[in-house]
């Protein structure tokens, strides 16, 4: 209901500068104009979705770039430490996959040096039908189980199996 | 006789001493008394001098002369007679004493200026061979040397005895031209006996006297070209000082009558008494003797030049003072609006004259915010003031330009005040008190189309004035677009219209839902006088609950009509009327919980069965806790009739009907309802002395009329304890639910770009918190509060101007 009830306290001039906003960054291009749409809607349902461990946010101005904060789930080894991605969305949104990498240095078999993840849905099995939740989601479920048959640092694969030796190392190369 | 005289100058060499006598005896020496003769030789000596290459010296001389005189002897006497008997003297005397020393001057002066006459008219004829800059430039020459010497230091005396004198000869001729008294009316001037114009007992008046000392002195002056150069000043500050004088006392804090007109009537005749001042420059010239040679022609001309300048001078001085003033008393002139409008007719005249917009502009922003937009207003005030602002200024300045940007202020508060739309709705529709303004405005039912904000960005630029560039960065209106119609702007305050109309549903909504009698022909007319305004479309909703009213009628008489023909037994124990409402088309309604005694809810059952009967593929849901009850209490010695109260309270009252004796506790579960909210109800039957509290939370019903019984009452309301009694969501709440979503985007960007300032918090949510229907916004300050509240509040943490959120929270 909060949603549909307009507040009084509504700046005329707050609808029309994002509309400018709009305007100057997608250069008035109907598609790219849907794209802020899209993102702009994502942001919103990500916002009411109240999940806890994920988050994301435009790092500036710029709706094509966002900031994305993943706390490592309970019962894995990540619980208690913190990832920062960086989300960059191309103009075919969503029908291409967005760019997404760690921002903080991971180690986790299938995220290598860069922070380039080896995911399937950020890939070839990309769907418009995701989103920056779900992805996000994903990656989060991906840090307690990963996909040793293609890792990207086989390191972290070979450590894997011995949790407490996986940790030590993580500990010691997690930095924030 | 040119070869003569060659002789003789050749031959006589001697003779020129005696003919530089002659002729310098001749220049300097008051009119000599044989004319014809001492020409004779004059010319003669004249052609010697010159002959003997002489004659250029002759000017020489005189003015060295003339220089010496007034700087040994003419100055000096000058001065030392103005101050001469330096104290203890009357004012009378002190006008004297000017007028000699003056005179003395003159006459001191005079012979070097008959010479000068001379001289000139013989440079003018050429004759004797004599050449030179003529009268024009010889005198041009002497009257700088006066003016230089004997003004070079010139005493504070003199400015003041001149300013006394003028003032006095003010007041008199203004005394004369029957306007007495009013030029000093602090002077005591109206008792008995005193003269208007000089203030002393009438056998000593002097007035006549200062006059003709005003012509005499004004004379001299200007034969002396010392005029403009003595009098202006004095001239000057005396009219300022009078025209303030008079706007303190006629103007200031009156706002109801036009001062144009009296002022221009009163500068006439200071012009008047200008004319005396200026005078002898214009037509005086007959009544000096010696004057016939200073061409009155010529000089009159320059006179009335002086004298326009000086009707153009007092007329923009009067302008740019009245302005002054008004612009300093406009926030309690456009308080005053409509009583005002002659001030502001006048101001609008002034200003157009004066460049003064520009502070007028600063000057009522500055009122409004100082005296108009703080927490000490109500905002039915501020809404009033700003209407009154509408009018005022539109009467102003047609071109909207002033309105538009002194006002700024106000819409930006009135957006930050919860209950703004409210109290305009409420106006409006005429229910606020006191303020009918908005009720008469809606009642003109121009069919004025509400432009919306896009729409209006179009306009072109004023032409005439240039916002200052603050201003313009906000100011996105162009000047045809600029609207003055009141309603438009209030409305325009939040830039859209749907929000009244959701507002004025609320209203509406809480209107027909508190009155139980289905009469709408007020809101009818209301309604039909909003469609003018906003469009038949956004009016849909408010057409479809009226409609919905008068179907619940229809309804109501139906179901009723089938009841009256059941069998006696057959009839429903409680006679219900229902107020039938299209819950898409309603405000949301407050929900709240209560269980009904089974009377009631059966009888809402049997209506409902009707209903459906009625309505095909319809049902009814019930909102019990609305409505109102019509209820007679029996006791045992007494019995309360027609109490009307809410369903609540006579579902309490019914629980009593089966026992006597009930605890919060039992009750509250019976019932459905919280026990403090229980409590709160009860004391409605308490104060009516139908129920007591016993010890334990116990209630019971006093049967019999207790010693401290009330005198009955045929009708007791609702309770007012009521909290709240709007059946709809508040704005507090729907406030409340905007913070949220605010939180949640503060939230998040916090734990993503780690630390931000409030500026960019406060840009980044304008950026961002823009989806759907809901465009919400939020000043920087109300965000900082908020900010604030939520860091004391430990769920923020601000350090050094930045914010973030703390570790934990994670």
């Amino acid at each position: 209901m909060s949603i549909n009830m307009a507040s009084q306290n509504m700046d005329p001039e707050a609808a029309s500068s994002t509309a400018a906003l709009k305007g100057n960054e997608t250069g008035g291009s109907a598609a790219k104009g849907s794209v802020t749409k899209r993102l702009q809607q994502e942001l919103m349902t990500l916002m009411m979705s109240g999940d806890k461990g994920i988050s994301a946010f435009p790092e500036s101005d710029n709706l094509f770039k966002w900031i994305g904060t993943i706390d490592g789930a309970q019962g894995t080894v990540y619980e208690g430490l913190r990832y920062k991605l960086s989300f960059e969305f191309p103009s075919g949104y969503p029908y291409k996959a967005p760019r997404v990498k760690f921002i903080t240095h991971c180690f986790h078999p299938n995220v290598d040096d860069q922070g380039f993840i080896c995911l399937d849905i950020l890939k070839d099995k990309w769907s418009a039908l995701y989103d920056v939740r779900s992805i996000l989601l994903s990656i989060q479920s991906l840090l307690g189980e990963p996909n040793n048959e293609s890792p990207l640092n086989t390191t972290a694969a070979g450590l894997w199996d011995n949790q407490e030796a996986f940790k030590a190392h993580l500990m010691s190369t997690y930095e924030n | 006789m040119m070869m003569e005289s060659a002789e003789i100058f050749v031959s006589v060499p001697q003779g020129l001493p005696s003919a530089w006598d002659t002729v310098t005896a001749a220049l300097v020496s008051p009119m000599s008394n044989d004319v014809t003769m001492s020409d004779e030789s004059l010319s003669e000596g004249l052609s010697l001098l010159c002959s003997n290459g002489l004659g250029q010296f002759l000017e020489g001389w005189l003015m060295e002369t003339l220089q010496v005189r007034l700087t040994t002897a003419m100055a000096p006497e000058f001065w030392a007679g103005l101050k001469q008997p330096e104290n203890e003297l009357e004012e009378k005397d002190r006008a004297r004493i000017l007028l000699m020393a003056f005179r003395t001057l003159l006459d001191r002066l005079e012979p070097f200026l008959g010479g000068l006459e001379k001289l000139g008219t013989w440079q003018d004829e050429g004759r004797g061979g004599l050449c030179g800059p003529g009268t024009g430039g010889l005198r041009e020459r002497a009257f700088s040397i006066i003016r230089a010497i004997l003004l070079f230091s010139p005493s504070a005396v003199l400015q003041e005895r001149i300013l006394e004198f003028y003032s006095r000869t003010f007041s008199v001729h203004m005394s004369q031209e029957g306007e007495a008294g009013e030029a000093e009316e602090g002077g005591g001037g109206p008792e008995v006996g005193i003269c208007q114009g000089c203030t002393v007992p009438t056998h000593q008046c002097w007035c006549q006297e200062a006059l003709e000392q005003l012509q005499e002195l004004s004379h001299i002056l200007s034969r002396l070209q010392l005029l403009e150069r003595v009098s202006s000043e004095a001239v000057t500050s005396i009219l300022h000082k009078l025209i303030e004088q008079r706007m303190e006392q006629h103007c200031r804090g009156e706002y109801e009558s036009s001062f144009l007109f009296d002022f221009q009537e009163w500068l006439e005749l200071v012009l008047g008494w200008l004319s005396r001042v200026f005078a002898s420059e214009v037509g005086g010239m007959g009544m000096v003797p010696n004057g016939t040679s200073s061409g009155g022609g010529v000089m009159g001309q320059p006179a009335n030049a002086v004298l326009q300048r000086w009707r153009c001078h007092m007329h923009q001085f009067f302008c740019r003072i009245y302005v002054n003033m008004r612009i300093e008393e406009l926030f309690s002139i456009i308080r005053d609006f409509p009583e005002s409008k002659p001030a502001i007719e006048d101001l609008k005249f002034c200003l157009e004259r004066t460049n003064q917009r520009q502070q007028l502009l600063t000057s009522l922003k500055t009122a409004f915010e100082t005296r108009l937009l703080h927490p000490g207003v109500h905002t039915s005030d501020i809404i009033t003031v700003y209407i009154s602002a509408i009018k005022a200024l539109r009467e102003l300045d047609p071109s909207m330009v002033i309105l538009q940007v002194a006002c700024q202020p106000i819409r930006k508060y009135l957006r930050t005040r919860e209950d703004t739309v409210r109290q305009i709705v409420a106006s409006l529709t005429g229910d606020a008190e006191g303020c009918s303004d908005l009720a008469n405005e809606l009642s003109r039912a121009d069919p004025v189309t509400l432009e919306t904000q896009d729409s209006e960005d179009e306009g072109s630029d004023p032409e005439e004035w240039t916002p200052d560039p603050t201003d313009a960065v906000t100011d996105k209106t162009g000047s045809k677009r600029r609207s003055s119609d009141i309603i438009s702007l209030l409305v325009s305050i939040y830039g859209s219209k749907e929000i009244f109309i959701d507002e004025y549903r609320t209203v509406l909504a809480d209107r027909l839902l508190h009155q139980f009698n289905y009469n709408t022909a007020r809101e009818i007319r209301n309604v039909e006088l909003l469609k003018l305004r906003f469009g038949e479309s956004h009016m849909h909703y408010c057409e479809v609950m009226l409609k919905d009213v008068a179907d619940s009628r229809r309804i109501n008489t139906n179901i009723r009509e089938e009841e009256s023909r059941l069998a006696k037994e057959e009839q429903p124990p409680l006679a219900l009327s229902a107020m039938i409402l299209s819950s898409e088309f309603w405000p949301t309604l407050k929900e709240e919980k209560m269980e009904l005694p089974p009377l009631a809810s059966q009888a809402m059952e049997a209506y409902t069965h009707r209903y459906e009967k009625l309505k095909a593929m319809r049902t009814l849901s019930w909102k019990s806790h609305l409505g109102s009850v019509t209820l007679d209490v029996e006791l045992e010695d007494r019995t309360l009739t027609n109490l009307t109260v809410s369903p609540i309270h006579a579902a309490i009252i019914l629980h009593f009907q089966d026992k006597s004796l009930w605890t919060l506790e039992d009750l509250s579960v019976a019932l459905g309802v919280p026990q403090e909210m229980l409590r709160r109800k009860l004391t409605l039957w308490q104060q009516q002395g139908v129920l007591k509290e016993e010890a334990g939370g116990r209630y019971s019903v006093l049967e019999t009329g207790s010693s401290r019984e009330r005198p009955e009452r045929g009708v007791m309301l609702i309770d007012s304890d009521e909290e709240g009694d709007s059946n709809t969501t508040t704005q507090s709440e729907q406030r409340e639910e905007k913070l949220q979503l605010f939180w949640a985007y503060i939230q998040a960007m916090l734990t993503n770009l780690e630390t931000m300032t409030l500026e960019r918090i406060h840009s980044m949510l304008r950026m961002f918190v823009a989806t759907g229907p809901v465009v919400t916004e939020m000043d920087v300050n109300e965000l900082q509060a908020f900010l604030q509240r939520k860091v004391r509040d430990h769920q923020l943490i601000v350090s050094a101007g930045v914010y973030r959120l703390p570790k934990s929270t994670n």
